[in-house]
């Protein structure tokens, strides 16, 4: 009937947003109140203050989250990490893998609902933004329809430019983690051209973000976002999701019908949804589990004065009147691993210093021998992560070798703050008493510093 | 709007397997032209680097701008110091202050505290391994004398430091005093090229015998 291919009622075989033709059918769900929605904003208001605040916050002298690519000083919480702390990455990315894992497994797509960055900044930004100049959902489809007018010009204008400020602020602040706010101050009043790196890098970003929030939207949960997929393979029978109570709400009819089930075919869980499925299909994969149709659904169960929960939080299980177990063997090895991984990272935590040396052998022959001495050469590094100045004693020995001599190491080492120092270790033994190759102990002590750190190094030379 | 009654909803491929049917879609059109613009891109791509369009590489790019620094470091005056200027900055205590902070914490180790040798030759008197001409000293700290186990300290220390620490190790010396060309106190085995090592670009006429007294 309608010669455009939409409108069409969602259906499990295509996803709502693509046309028949290939375009776009842009949704614009349904105003919805209620406990979950009023929870999902604090939370996301939340989230962004976190964001926003973040490099804000001074600990030790140093931003809160502040990744200094340029100078390779990685500032988090307080703690200074250097390039040669990245093993750290390691327990931190498996960390946050079976957290989502155990999560999941609970409690499904939690994570895209509540705390995704997608879903936070276009559900409490830029979507109320477009409702507050927009309209309503009928307004915004009828003004979407509608010829262009000087009235319509203005309210577009006004929202892109909106959206474009936005994410310019987004942008600037994500900058801010890495070049810290008085970075950025100092850039905001030169010409781009003086770091046009991060001009370009900031433009590129705003321009995504912009892309992202005002068209591309749900497009980036269902076919781009790899998080969702994997999100969606990692829930099994007894996973709590959004649901529709078949039992409950089936066979749909009138709500003056008594034969008929709790649904009165209302379409409101339908119009609410921002990724335009029909929930009472069951689970899938568009689902962002935003809990819109729960309050949806909730409302009107409300008014027909029937209780609440026709869509709601539960396990297939539940919803297929089996009894649910929240404890599987699943989450059991989920929870271990973690914990695991969290003990590990813990212990890491502390195996970080604030100083990373290390001991190399310098270019050049492994050893110099001579009539009278067997020489080897190193070259001690010391990179000083404190933000103030550490001197640092070393001290060269091996075992049965009395005789050794270190040179270089006989005063202690001042390494500036965050800074770092190289200088060389001329290890020497009398050529008599040399037996062949042995291990050299060089001992590191900062100072302030109870127990030195002890490197190993094999001390080369001819075999007698 | 049953969606089973919609023909379009019904369109298969002909292809079966194992038993699995696939719906013929439309893709999403903002996704074919993701698709149609990687085709553009990998248009270029291909004349660049299948049909040697020459575009310049990253090594060419960076040796032009190498090219650039060398020519602007030049128009400043900052191209490689003459014996001349090294002999002024040994008279410059600042200077000379600063070589001896690099000194102590660099080259101490083998040289002595006061250039009196050690592992490494001594600086102190007019008998020179590689030259005593402050050049080719600098020559040595730079590029090293491998075969000796100096390590070239030019890319650790830096120009700046290096011009400096020469300027430290001169200051214990004067301008037109004899240079004696010995060969090192501790002979290497034969074959161990230590004098190719340095190979002075910047005096090439100048060391083989010393001119004076």
């Amino acid at each position: 009937m309608a010669q455009r291919p939409t409108p069409r009622a969602p259906s499990l075989d295509s996803v709502t947003t693509i046309n028949t033709d290939g375009s776009r059918l842009f949704i614009h769900p349904a105003d919805v109140s209620g406990w979950f929605t009023l929870a999902r904003r604090i939370a996301g208001v939340a989230l962004i203050a976190f964001y926003a605040v973040l490099p804000w916050i001074q600990i030790n002298g140093n931003p809160a989250a502040f990744f200094d690519v340029a100078h390779r000083q990685f500032h988090l919480v307080g703690l200074t990490f250097a390039p040669q702390d990245l093993w750290l990455v390691f327990f931190l990315i498996t960390g946050l893998g079976f957290s989502l894992f155990l999560v999941t497994a609970l409690l499904g797509r939690v994570w895209c609902g509540w705390a995704c960055p997608q879903t936070v900044f276009l559900d409490h930004v830029f979507r109320r933004i477009e409702r507050w100049i927009d309209g309503d959902a009928v307004a915004r489809r009828a003004l979407e329809a509608a010829p262009w007018t000087p009235g319509k010009a203005v309210r577009r204008v006004l929202k892109h430019t909106l959206y474009l400020a936005l994410s310019l602020a987004i942008a600037h602040v994500f900058l801010s983690y890495f070049v810290s706010l008085p970075g950025l101050y100092q850039m905001a009043r030169q010409s781009p051209l003086q770091h046009w790196e991060p001009f370009l890098f900031v433009m590129v970003l705003s321009g995504l973000l912009y892309f992202n929030f005002a068209w591309f939207r749900e497009q980036f949960c269902i076919v781009l976002c790899p998080y969702g997929r994997l999100q969606s393979a990692l829930t099994d029978e007894n996973s709590v999701v959004i649901g529709y109570d078949h039992q409950r709400g089936e066979p749909r009819g009138k709500a003056s019908d008594p034969a008929s089930g709790d649904c009165i075919d209302c379409r409101r869980c339908i119009q609410v949804c921002p990724t335009g499925i029909d929930i009472r299909q069951g689970l899938q994969l568009e689902c962002i589990a935003c809990s819109n149709c729960i309050d949806a659904c909730d409302a009107i169960m409300t008014k027909l004065d029937r209780p609440k929960g026709l869509v709601r939080y539960a396990s297939f299980n539940t919803f297929a009147g089996k009894s649910s177990r929240m404890l599987r063997p699943r989450i059991l090895v989920y929870a271990a691993l973690l914990a695991l991984g969290t003990v590990a990272f813990a212990v890491a935590l502390t195996r970080v210093r604030p100083y990373t040396a290390s001991v190399l052998r310098m270019p050049g022959a492994p050893f110099y021998e001579d009539a009278t001495a067997v020489r080897n050469q190193f070259m001690v590094r010391i990179l000083n992560k404190r933000t103030h100045p550490v001197a640092f004693t070393l001290t060269a020995s091996a075992d049965a070798l009395p005789s050794l001599v270190a040179a270089g190491i006989e005063a202690p080492f001042e390494v500036p703050a965050l800074g770092e120092i190289q200088r060389p270790l001329i290890v020497t033994v009398p050529r008599a008493d040399w037996r062949g190759q042995t291990a050299l102990q060089v001992r590191l002590l900062p100072q302030g510093g109870r127990r030195p750190e002890l490197r190993v190094l094999p001390l080369l030379g001819p075999d007698r | 709007m049953n969606p089973a009654s919609d023909p379009q909803e019904e369109a298969l491929k002909p292809h079966v397997y194992d038993g699995i049917r696939e719906y013929d879609k439309r893709l999403p059109n903002w996704w074919l032209w993701t698709f149609y613009g990687a085709m553009i891109f990998s248009f270029g791509y291909w004349l660049h680097y299948h049909r040697s369009i020459p575009l310049p590489s990253d090594e060419e790019r960076l040796q032009s701008q190498l090219n650039q620094l060398a020519i602007k470091a030049g128009a400043e005056g900052r191209a490689a110091l003459t014996d001349a200027q090294l002999w002024e900055m040994s008279r410059d205590p600042a200077i000379v202050a600063a070589g001896r902070e690099t000194f102590t914490t660099t080259c101490v180790s083998c040289h002595g505290a006061k250039l009196e040798g050690g592992i490494g030759a001594k600086l102190s008197d007019t008998e020179w391994v590689h030259g005593g001409l402050p050049t080719q000293v600098a020559g040595t700290v730079s590029k090293g004398v491998l075969a000796k186990g100096m390590p070239g300290w030019g890319p650790v220390l830096g120009a700046r430091k290096v011009g400096e620490v020469v300027a430290y190790v001169m200051s214990h010396h004067n301008e037109g005093e004899p240079v004696t060309l010995v060969p090192s106190a501790q002979p290497m085995p034969p074959g161990a090229a230590a004098p190719a090592v340095v190979a002075e670009p910047a005096a090439p006429a100048a060391p083989a015998a010393p001119p004076s007294p």
